[in-house]
């Protein structure tokens, strides 16, 4: 007996962000911009930092670009990669859009807010990235308008188009799900779209989720700790490599929806670029092939330097990255999540006081991630897998994969981001006239089903989440958690957006777990965020 | 190919499990109560006016797994028979603690750490990160059988009113060897649910059709992974009888 995972009619990932960009040109007169980049050993910066499909630059085995925090460097293993004629950065389909559209190696290979504003003045709404497909709110709505386009312009967020019901990943038709949906507000249209709605002929959901990044992928993808048949936070079947039968980690995508990179590409070349006649095997490999070799994270920090300088830096650069030890739990002792010695922290001959103090600060935020108990509590997924609710734990808990921060088995959970009373909403009183981008759904669990353990049996959420595929009550909300590295360069952050900067997500967190951090707790994760 | 079908239309001759009432010593349904320590927190009940220790915070490998505020937990231990206390409350040792799936909001109790109060032992797993393992490691895997290889029922247990779920896959790695090293053809699981007797006389039972949603999980988790198997037969039992959780099971036969 075999069983073969259905693969087809699987969208896009999605995801994050940071701060956005600014290149440092070639003619930059700019002497801070030109000491950095000697400071970095002479290598190249990103010059024109926007990435045209089939524009034909090669990307170096090195290059760099500059962010509000620092700068982040993307490193080739394998060297220079061409561009001419590889399928990620060419043309493929109709709309104009390549891979590169939404992954821009200035935004650590995701879409930084910026980058789409800036696209969005630069050509008056024509760059591919708004094609109406998943560009606009809808796709019917009138093309090259603000207002078609405002889940993209406000949130970096792009429409994701899944089908209702799930389809069944191990056979034919659909899953039956626990819950029904309902659309309590909808201010895209497209839910309620007589042709792109729940109610059309091929009833869709539309949710909204920021594009993830493209870089560390073995990291993303590693088959070491936790990995096995069996999601280890559920029991359920792990999703299969349909190459060679083996289960994967389902740590892709905002909802785990594909088992492999290949998989997602050939998703993502149908869905995002609209290539109806599929990607070649050949096409694929290459893409994989890349994406196997591609790291990012910052080198430099805007305050404390070079973020290599000195001894014990590990957690910095993707050479680090690139070498490091891969789907490892991290812990104290000998494997950190993001290793930062002590020493790294002790003032440095050569360096600024406030230098110094820079690095000290990122030292401590350091501490904080790995060691600042707070009460984690009503998050499916984690506090359901044998910690208790609540579990006074760490960030390292959840995010406790070495040198990324991922969840080093297969992760999705809910945390709050989209479903309410946590998701950022807009406040409705008599004296604003704000509105709400998000579409919001009602989902009601069926009686014969145990209700959510921490929402009921009513719950309301911008995004379902996994609850999307697995039809089950207990994931709605849930979202395959993301790296963080190049936080610097990719915001907004979480899957919808929510988090402006990476205050705003240290913010959310706060308020969500009553953490009560102080002001200088803040500062400090940020500024060890910043510099990953 | 799964078959289907209710265990009372196959008349097969099963062991009674899920028929016999065990007793316990203590079981009750109560709301969990979260005690803090400046090291990890422990988690106490109360029942009769009596505060019950059941264990403290660890990781997804221990063998107690705390509750949850926000629900009631059915409780089924042993009080200490020498009466000892940690963290205020009698130790219940063994224990078993299950979460009852509907919320309850008034379950809701967290109490501060103690001044100067610290645990008598050194937790397996501090609050913080780890030291590069689990807390608690999983057994030996057994030597690989020796033929000539037998039929072999291996039992998976669940918590009250529970299926399938993060406990599960330690349960079914055994099995999996077994089947795989013996070239199983036929694997039949069988499905119970079950009742418990509480102490104040009160019958609990979970709820029906959970047995076949035990067995039904629990096949779907074995289709594809051994490919000398040819069929995969469910077999269920919704007769809730008292018992312990012994009979809270899926039976998962392996036939070379």
């Amino acid at each position: 007996m075999t069983v073969k995972p259905r693969l087809s009619h699987l969208l896009l990932g999605v995801a994050v962000t940071s701060f956005g960009w600014q290149a440092v040109t070639a003619q930059s007169t700019d002497e801070a911009a030109a000491a950095i980049a000697a400071d970095a050993g002479d290598l190249p910066n990103g010059g024109t930092a926007w990435w045209e499909p089939g524009e034909g630059r090669p990307i170096p085995e090195a290059i760099e670009y500059d962010n509000d925090h620092g700068r982040l460097r993307l490193y080739n293993v394998d060297g220079e990669v061409v561009t001419e004629g590889h399928p990620f950065f060419e043309p493929l389909g109709p709309n104009g859009r390549a891979c590169v559209s939404c992954h821009q190696p200035a935004d650590g290979m995701s879409l930084s807010l910026r980058s789409i504003r800036e696209r969005w003045e630069e050509t008056g709404g024509s760059d591919p990235i708004f094609a109406p497909i998943d560009g606009a709110n809808c796709p019917n709505l009138p093309q090259g308008e603000e207002a078609s386009h405002t889940l993209l312009l406000e949130r970096g967020l792009f429409r994701i188009g899944l089908p209702w019901p799930p389809r069944d990943p191990w056979g034919e038709g659909t899953i039956e799900p626990e819950f029904t949906l309902e659309v309590v507000r909808d201010p895209g249209g497209c839910n309620t779209d007589p042709e792109y709605g729940l109610d059309s002929a091929n009833p869709t959901v539309s949710v909204y989720r920021r594009p993830r990044m493209v870089a560390n992928l073995p990291y993303v993808v590693h088959r070491n700790f936790g990995i096995g048949p069996f999601v280890g936070k559920t029991g359920e079947p792990a999703l299969r490599d349909p190459e060679n039968g083996e289960p994967v980690n389902m740590n892709l995508m905002a909802d785990a929806r594909v088992p492999t990179l290949g998989t997602q590409a050939s998703d993502a070349a149908a869905n995002h670029l609209q290539l109806l006649r599929g990607l070649s095997r050949a096409e694929r490999a290459q893409i994989t092939d890349m994406q196997g070799q591609l790291f990012a994270a910052q080198v430099y920090d805007n305050v404390a330097g070079d973020l290599l300088a000195g001894p014990g830096g590990n957690a910095f650069g993707p050479e680090n990255l690139a070498h490091g030890d891969i789907g490892f739990l991290g812990n104290n002792t000998t494997r950190w999540v993001f290793p930062v010695a002590d020493e790294w922290a002790e003032p440095q001959p050569g360096l600024t006081e406030e230098q110094n103090e820079r690095r000290a600060s990122i030292w401590r935020g350091q501490q904080i991630f790995h060691f600042r108990t707070f009460w984690i509590s009503d998050s499916m997924h984690l506090n359901t897998v044998g910690l208790g609710n609540p579990v006074k734990r760490t960030c390292a808990t959840c995010h406790g994969m070495h040198m990324t921060g991922l969840d080093t088995a297969n992760g999705w959970m809910d945390i709050g981001t989209t479903n309410l009373p946590w998701a950022r909403e807009v406040p409705l009183n008599p004296w604003t006239d704000e509105e709400e981008l998000m579409p919001l759904f009602r989902v009601t669990c069926r009686d014969d089903v145990p209700p959510h353990p921490f929402l009921g049996r009513v719950i309301y959420t911008q995004d379902p989440g996994r609850a999307l595929i697995s039809g089950r009550c207990n994931d709605v909300g849930t979202i395959v958690m993301q790296q963080f590295r190049a936080f610097a360069a990719r915001a907004p952050y979480f899957s919808n957006g929510s988090a402006a900067n990476i205050r705003e997500v240290i913010d959310f967190y706060d308020r969500r777990y009553n953490i009560q951090y102080s002001e200088q707790e803040k500062t400090d994760l940020e500024n060890f965020l910043a510099t990953l | 190919m799964k078959n289907l079908y209710p265990l009372s239309l196959l008349a097969l001759a099963l062991a009674a499990n899920g028929t016999t009432a065990r007793a316990q010593d203590l079981a009750f349904v109560a709301c969990p109560i979260v005690q803090d320590t400046p090291s990890v927190p422990c988690w106490l009940t109360e029942y009769e006016g009596e505060l019950y220790y059941m264990g403290v915070q660890s990781d997804v490998s221990a063998p107690f797994n705390p509750p949850w505020l926000g629900h009631m937990a059915l409780v089924e231990g042993t009080p200490s028979a020498t009466g000892e206390r940690i963290c205020g409350g009698l130790v219940l040792d063994p224990v078993r603690v299950a979460v009852m799936p509907e919320m309850s909001p008034e379950c809701d109790e967290r109490l501060v750490a103690e001044p100067g109060y610290v645990l008598p032992f050194e937790p397996r797993r501090p609050p913080g990160p780890s030291s590069g393992r689990l807390a608690f490691s999983p057994p030996q895997p057994p030597p690989p059988p020796e033929p000539p290889f037998e039929p072999r029922t291996f039992p998976v247990y669940f918590p009250f009113e529970g299926a399938v779920n993060f406990q599960t896959p330690g349960a079914l790695g055994e099995i999996l060897d077994y089947a795989r090293a013996v070239g199983a053809e036929r694997i039949e699981v069988t499905g119970y649910r079950a009742a418990v007797l509480l102490t104040d006389g009160t019958v609990l039972e979970e709820r029906s059709g959970l047995a076949e949603l035990r067995a039904g999980q629990v096949a779907r988790m074995f289709e594809g992974l051994v490919d000398s198997v040819e069929e995969i037969d469910v077999v269920f039992d919704e007769a809730a009888e008292p018992g312990d959780w012994q009979d809270r099971r899926v039976d998962v036969r392996v036939i070379p």
